[in-house]
């Protein structure tokens, strides 16, 4: 009895290592081939003939293809202000929803709700042509305002946090004479922590994931105003992956690793803030 | 469909209550009220209110400026999207080859769209003036404190917080995705595709003559219907195996993870996750080298002679396994690389909900005797649904839309041998919105563009009125307040 127990608890962790290096297999091999010596992909065996650093080297001098540097600090100040305007105006349409008593609010909702089954890429064509017209294609301005301008439409998880926060503390705070405002801030604001911080991580991390509409944007511009994701792609082009590649994995480990950190912190409330948003519909 | 009736009849309500209220206001406003129709301050000026008065005059006079110096350029226009060609004139005067006074009419069209948009703010404004002056009036004559300007000010603070901290939201709102929504719908009734570029071009409007080329599939060039027929079959089965894979891979997983049994859970549900804080466009450019023609996984098939086997079948006819460039096999390797992208944020999911899964629920079972298949069945299964059915429809439309995974995967890589689907710019492993991108971002074919969007967004629609009214019922907003 014991042996059988010992038995399918063996081949029960046997089974999830298996799933997990199968997972992992692409991931592995990005990490080999980044220390690859040759330029051009392997493919005659899994690990990497020579191993080098040079490539993390040459990452790092930028030439008329590769402009890894200016990618990441161009992405970076984009994230930062992303992240500022989206965290603002998410909080902000998340507390008027759950907190305001007007009569428009059910109806606005509703709207939200229609507007947010047109997909992003849909109305971008549009958003490109307006963003055109006045000149802002290429630029940093055009893409930052790409992703914030519409982020209250993203405001249902955080609403939903807030509706959990107890609505005695706010009358009480009414009742002491405090205003809306001082609600806000001094009450809801400090209580909502967690998703405050999954809100920041998450715009934050919207720039450096995004592939699409940085292309659209970006796409005729200059190398060096390119995003980290724009200027990745190019170094596959058919012409360029044979002296690239490994370039490229370097550059993918290197900005996949301040994601991932984010991206394990924020894990968590990512979990809860999806399953509280599930859960109140 | 209770819920879908009442809240437009409850839309329609609240429209006739708004148009109430005013035309209650005009029929019993004293002549203040009335003369606020036309000078918009008049009726707060009465009331002392100066700085609001001169306040909304200002508004009212920056609307007529911009009626008269800005929209009367363009929406004149409107009817025919400009008639005047560009051309070059030799100008006697300067000695020099010169533009024409030309129209554009994509400027024609937006400005236009810009101008209605202004306007219909411009009506509710004056409309809730004339109301907000009325109300006045009935506040002074039951002697009631007249609020000063700073009293005013504070109220957006308190009582009306929620418009302070609303206006800016929402106009990033409208311009970014409303009038662009607008400006796409417009499009579709035009014919702006490559031969009708302005500047240099004009465009006008053509009716339904691009819906028909898209549902019509008749004519030798015409292949718009043949290749949307497709599209939408592959989108909509792609859309469904996409979320139904990655939902059920990812409530197993987590099941497998969270067993008892299990050494080092955390361990390997951070291993996993790995898997997903890599930038999809990084590890599926990396995936799609994985599977290339002359890639690594080719190789390691030909060496174990797997590439042989499949040849002597007649599953392949080439001397590699075209994983992402042939047919039938590009879809399925597309489904199952997306599982092992989608799994692990499934699994993340599906983990959380299942820690508030009632335990009493579960030892009930087990003390009834119940297998591990039947409390899968009867006791998990259930609460996952109940509690994910929302983002399993979500995530349904979510799939629809998924433009990373195919573009990345396909771009560059999968060229159509079926003419017909070239033709239309189209390919078999494209969505509706990758075909719709391609079409605008290399073939500047606008109108097509437009109306694939336009389908796009039926599907979503219909799909989630549906889904949201017979899935999921009730509104559980109010419980948890």
């Amino acid at each position: 009895m014991k042996d059988k127990r010992l038995g399918s608890i063996v081949s029960h962790n046997v089974l999830i290592a298996v799933l997990c290096i199968i997972w992992l297999i692409p991931i592995v091999w990005l990490v080999c081939m980044s220390f690859s010596a040759a330029s051009n992909m392997n493919t005659s065996t899994f690990f990497p003939q020579e191993w080098s650093t040079k490539y993390y080297v040459q990452l790092f001098h930028s030439d008329t293809v590769n402009q890894f540097k200016a990618w990441f600090m161009n992405t970076f100040k984009i994230a930062v202000f992303t992240c500022i305007i989206c965290t603002c105006f998410t909080l902000m349409v998340a507390y008027a929803t759950s907190f305001g008593k007007f009569k428009a609010r059910k109806p606005l909702m509703n709207v939200a709700v229609m507007l947010n089954l047109f997909p992003g890429v849909l109305t971008m064509i549009a958003v490109y042509f307006t963003l055109r017209t006045f000149g802002l294609t290429n630029s940093h301005i055009g893409l930052i305002l790409v992703y914030s301008a519409s982020s209250g439409l993203g405001y249902l998880i955080c609403k939903g946090f807030f509706d959990t926060v107890p609505r005695a503390l706010c009358e009480a705070a009414r009742l002491d004479g405090c205003n809306e405002a001082r609600i806000f801030a001094q009450i809801v604001i400090p209580t909502s922590r967690p998703i405050i911080v999954y809100t920041i991580i998450s715009s934050f991390l919207t720039p450096w994931m995004d592939f699409v509409f940085a292309k659209m944007i970006l796409n005729a511009g200059i190398s060096e105003n390119y995003t980290v994701a724009v200027g990745l792609y190019k170094m596959l082009d058919k012409s360029l992956i044979n002296s690239y590649f490994t370039v490229f994995c370097c550059g993918g480990i290197l900005v996949s690793i301040p994601i991932a950190v984010l991206f394990f912190i924020m894990q968590k409330f990512y979990v809860e803030g999806i399953t509280a948003g599930a859960v109140k519909g | 469909m209770n819920k879908i009736g009442g809240a437009v009849a409850g839309f329609f309500r609240g429209i006739g209550n708004f148009f109430g209220e005013f035309f209650a206001a005009v029929a019993k406003g004293d002549w203040a009220v009335k003369l606020s129709l036309l000078v918009w301050g008049a009726g707060y000026a009465k009331r002392r209110q100066y700085v609001k008065a001169t306040i909304m005059t200002a508004l009212e006079v920056g609307l007529i400026l911009f009626s008269v110096c800005f929209a009367s350029q363009y929406v004149p226009k409107f009817g025919t999207l400009g008639t005047v060609q560009m051309a070059q004139e030799f100008n006697i005067e300067t000695m020099q080859m010169e533009f024409n006074d030309y129209d554009h009419s994509f400027l024609i069209l937006l400005f236009s769209l810009f101008s209605f948009v202004v306007w219909a703010v411009g009506l509710v404004v004056w409309m809730r003036n004339t109301v907000a002056c009325y109300r006045l009036q009935q506040a002074a004559e039951a002697g009631k404190h007249i609020n000063t300007f700073k009293e005013d000010c504070r109220e957006y603070l308190g009582d009306k917080f929620h418009i302070t901290l609303l206006t800016l939201p929402i106009i990033g709102i409208v311009i970014f995705t409303v009038i662009p929504i607008l400006l796409l719908i417009f499009v579709a009734f035009t014919n702006y595709d490559q031969q009708h570029m302005p500047p240099s071009a004009l465009f006008t409007w053509v009716g339904f003559e691009n819906f028909k080329s898209l549902f019509s599939s008749g004519g030798m060039t015409v292949t718009f219907g043949y290749a949307f027929v497709r599209v939408l079959g592959w989108t909509l089965v792609w859309a469904f195996f996409a979320t139904f894979t990655t939902y059920f891979g990812g409530i197993l997983m987590s099941l497998l993870l969270n067993s008892k049994k299990t050494r080092a859970p955390r361990l390997w549900r951070t291993l996993l996750v790995i898997t997903i804080a890599v930038p999809q466009f990084v590890s599926l450019l990396l995936v799609r080298n994985f599977f290339s023609n002359g890639g690594i996984v080719n190789t390691l098939c030909a060496r174990i002679g797997l590439t042989g086997w499949l040849r002597s079948i007649g599953l392949i006819s080439t001397s590699y396994i075209p994983f992402l460039t042939a047919p039938g096999w590009a879809h399925v390797m597309i489904i199952l690389i997306n599982i092992w992208i989608g799994v692990p944020y499934q699994m993340l999911i599906a983990t959380g909900i299942l820690m508030n899964l009632p335990s009493d629920q579960l030892e009930s079972a087990r003390v009834d005797g119940a297998n591990k298949f039947q409390t899968f069945r009867y006791i998990t299964m259930p609460y996952m649904l109940q509690v994910t059915a929302p983002t399993l429809v979500t995530d349904f439309v979510k799939n629809i839309n998924n433009f990373n995974v195919i573009y990345l995967l396909t771009d560059g890589v999968y060229t159509t041998t079926n003419q017909l689907m070239a033709n239309s710019q189209a390919k078999e492993v494209d969505l509706l919105v990758t075909w719709l991108f391609n079409l605008t971002q290399n073939y500047y074919n606008y109108k097509m563009a437009a109306v694939i969007g336009i389908v796009v967004f039926i599907v979503c629609a219909v799909f989630t009125l549906v889904a949201f009214n017979f899935l999921i019922r009730g509104d559980k907003e109010g419980v948890y307040q």
